[in-house]
């Protein structure tokens, strides 16, 4: 019985082409993490926070400077390696320098210690909260420098997954970058207990979602017989076989990304968490995970399921809908600014959603460009958001924001202006994002979706213009916050959204031009 | 796309001798019943350690039909690496973590639990006809050679993961070393630390050195004494009550009155004095009334 097994073993397994150019800037990154794993390791402890900033702010350059030389001479179709499991392609290469960027200024935010001593993480989170040591290490100047490793593994893990071509290496990308997620959001050097509250629920919804993908997954395999995405469009593509397992499989995969985007009815941990986890990992979630989520929804639409997308489209359109009305109305009552830009972040992956419906090139450019503008202005106004503050930390209730112009009048002015293109006002990043994405909509023949859009891009600019108009024409609390000066990475990240968010509204042919170079690689 | 892709159309795969046998039916409809048994204990079971035994059961009978399956392989690895290896772990995780602790059964939210159990009724009974109408005129798989690179054994695995899948196969390593260092991250703290623990000779130096009030533990309470109760206070050498071994809690008891009724056979009784700013004791006053 045993012998056909042992006569087996003479073929030689083929070792998969690897493209080594095409994907260095994955490899950096993920290999730097381990880097700083060891570093963690072999470092003595006052040296580790230096030698790690270093490290990762050098890692991410090296990784823009290896996708910058690989941009000049790529293909125009985009490449598949590692035997069809990576597509580096145009919105590939788009997405990793979006990622790139935002995460710079996410770890220059991450990094800074002038705001709070000792920087926005726990010196020790293995001490449980409310302990006689626990308050002791308050008065410490350590952090958990793991952070920084992590942060690099969950940028290596969304690089990964808006390149994925089949659905497994998609499901480990996703587990990749969100295992790093769940832990740096209970790591908060104030409040501890709501950040971890945060980080457990973050981690046991995101944990539900994920089995919804895996089934999702499972679903697809018996439909299609394949995982990935070009085998899945070309089972669609004219067959006789029931499409209850497509289907199933369809709405199933969906759930676990657009809960990834904290889209529409699957956004119920965005406010808790963002409003719980250090404010530096809120602006890493907010900006790059809801670049990697709508990347990889954006493939997997646009490649798997083009053909069928008559079918799937009214589904969308409801689930965008919801994902609209949520963020914009529960976004009215909100008292606190982290929970509100949280809502409104729903609100956006609604407009977001309306953008990746159209499945054409305008629709793919817009929801790149949209993606773009929306991650470098959120992550400049979490930025502003950690500088406003008392003796309890940060004053994110917005009743201790009344009259802060008067407090500090470049704060203010510095977070109306996100907060106009957060809202969408021309001469900002915001309205062109909003306007490519809506008029890629309207060509596509979603006329009532965009008219339902604009009345709720015209709801929830009523609650950020609440926030300019409590800035500016309110008196300031006598026992109010104080806005602390930043230090060099904090202004240099903030300063770094402020400037992309006006230059993409003044100048976008720039940013637009690249986001439209080109479609998914659909070689398989 | 390589020959060596794993896609083997399972639904599609419709060859004229593919059917099911005899033996693989009844082993099916005694083996699923038992793995959905257990799916259903684990998750209506009250007690932890009762959920994970029946995890196990129902990983056994999936291991089972894995074999059934003539994935040999895989239904091996599912029964050493599954309920071998990681259900054993949850149970020593379990049993660390006090085995006592059941779920709580208080609605937090009203109504959570009926809506909770009619919608997921309702989501199982829509998967469960939509997959049996869409699964009703499939043809069975013709059953695969385990011997082959397809076929599910270890020789066909190892090429798909080393082959095709090699990306994702790395990746999981990054989630190795996530979880890793989650792990130390949440649970480890720094015993010489600046606040953390000092050992045991530190603490004797320290003592030493004047940092405590004495060098020495307090005296225990009952120590010399004619009882150990807590209530009665240790005695020094020469009879007198030691007392520091007097817990400030229990004030009022016999410990405490009979220090008084000591003084007062001594006659060690302080007179009333016209020049005090305070009254005397009150307690004792009130005793001696």
């Amino acid at each position: 019985m045993l012998n056909p097994f042992l006569a087996q073993q003479g073929g030689a397994i083929e070792t998969p082409q690897i493209d080594y150019a095409a994907i260095l800037p994955i490899l950096i990154v993920l290999g730097a993490a381990c880097v700083g794993v060891l570093l963690e390791a072999f470092l003595p402890k006052h040296q580790r926070w230096p030698v790690q900033v270093g490290l990762t702010l050098l890692t991410i350059v090296a990784a823009g400077v290896a996708l910058g030389a690989y941009v000049g001479d790529a293909p125009e179709q985009g490449i598949t390696t590692l035997s069809g499991t990576v597509a580096v392609d145009a919105p590939a290469l788009f997405l990793w320098g979006t990622l790139l960027a935002l995460a710079l200024g996410a770890v220059l935010l991450i990094a800074d210690r002038s705001v709070e001593p000792g920087g926005a993480f726990v010196a020790q989170a293995g001490i449980s909260p409310g302990t006689v040591q626990d308050r002791a290490q308050v008065s410490s100047t350590g952090m958990q420098t793991e952070v920084f490793p992590l942060t690099l593994f969950a940028l290596g893990g969304m690089m990964t997954f808006t390149a994925a071509n089949d659905l497994l290496t998609m499901f480990i990308a996703l587990e990749v970058l969100s295992l790093p997620l769940y832990l740096m959001c209970g790591l908060a050097r104030r409040r501890r207990l709501i950040s971890q509250e945060a980080a457990v629920k973050y981690f046991l919804l995101g944990a539900f979602a994920s089995a919804f993908f895996l089934y999702g997954i499972a679903m697809l395999y018996g439909y299609a017989g394949s995982v990935r995405l070009a085998d899945i469009a070309a089972a669609t593509a004219g067959t006789d076989r029931s499409d209850t397992l497509l289907f199933a499989g369809f709405g199933l995969l969906m759930v676990g990304l657009l809960f990834k985007g904290s889209v529409g009815p699957f956004h119920t941990w965005t406010p808790d968490v963002y409003q719980g986890a250090p404010t530096p990992i809120t602006a890493f979630m907010a900006a790059c995970t809801k670049v990697a989520a709508f990347g990889a929804l954006l493939r997997v639409l646009f490649v798997a399921f083009e053909s069928t997308s008559w079918e799937w489209r009214g589904v969308l359109w409801a689930v965008a809908i919801i994902s609209m009305a949520v963020g914009a109305i529960l976004g009215l009552t909100q008292t606190d600014v982290k929970r509100m830009i949280a809502y409104s972040s729903i609100a956006h992956a609604g407009f977001l959603l309306v953008g990746t419906m159209a499945i054409t090139d305008e629709g793919l450019s817009g929801t790149l460009f949209y993606l773009l503008a929306y991650g470098f202005t959120t992550l400049a106004a979490f930025g502003v958001i950690s500088l406003v503050r008392d003796a309890s930390g940060e004053a994110t209730h917005l009743s201790a924001w009344a009259g802060l112009s008067k407090r500090s009048p470049l704060l203010a002015a510095v977070f109306t202006f996100l907060l106009l293109a957060l809202a969408g006002i021309p001469l900002t990043s915001g309205f062109v994002g909003k306007f490519v994405v809506f008029s890629a909509a309207l060509s596509d023949g979603m006329a009532p979706l965009v008219v339902i859009a604009l009345v709720f891009s015209a709801v929830a600019a009523f609650f950020y213009l609440r926030v300019v108009v409590l800035m500016y024409f309110s008196e300031p609390a006598p026992e109010g916050p104080t806005v602390s000066v930043p230090g060099a990475f904090t202004t240099a990240a903030i300063t770094l959204g402020v400037v992309v968010t006006l230059l993409l509204g003044v100048l976008p042919a720039f940013a637009l031009d690249w986001a439209g170079a080109g479609g998914f690689a659909l070689s398989s | 796309m390589t020959p060596m892709t794993p896609t083997t159309p399972l639904l599609a795969q419709a060859t004229a001798e593919a059917t099911v046998s005899t033996g693989e039916a009844i082993a099916f409809w005694i083996l699923g019943p038992l793995a959905l048994a257990g799916a259903l204990g684990m998750v209506f079971a009250r007690n932890a350690v009762h959920s994970a035994l029946w995890l196990v059961l129902t990983m056994l009978t999936l291991g089972l039909l894995y074999l059934a399956q003539q994935a040999q392989f895989l239904g091996f690895t599912q029964i050493i690496v599954y309920t071998g290896a990681i259900m054993m772990l949850f149970l020593f995780v379990l049993m660390l973590a006090g085995r006592d602790s059941s779920d709580s059964v208080v609605e937090v939210l009203r109504g959570q639990r009926l809506a909770g159990a009619l919608l997921g009724v309702g989501v199982a009974g829509l998967f469960a006809t939509a997959m049996a109408r869409g699964l009703a005129d499939v043809t069975p798989a013709a059953p695969l050679d385990p011997w082959s690179p397809e076929g599910g054994g270890a020789g066909g695995l190892g090429r798909v993961i080393f082959g095709d899948y090699l990306f994702p196969f790395e990746l999981t390593a990054a989630l190795l070393i996530t979880a890793a260092m989650g792990g130390m991250v949440l649970s480890f703290t720094t015993r010489h630390g600046k606040g953390g623990r000092k050992t045991q000779r530190e603490l004797v130096e320290a003592r030493f050195r004047g940092e405590y009030e004495r060098p020495s533990p307090k005296p225990g309470p009952g120590v010399f004494a004619t009882a150990n109760s807590v209530a009665t206070p240790a005695l020094l050498p020469d009879g007198s009550v030691a007392p520091e071994s007097l817990s400030e809690l229990i004030e009022n008891t016999s410990a405490a009155r009979l220090e008084e009724q000591r003084r007062q056979v001594a006659g060690d009784v302080p007179k009333p004095d016209a020049h005090a700013l305070v009254a005397p004791d009150e307690s004792e006053e009130g005793k001696g009334k």
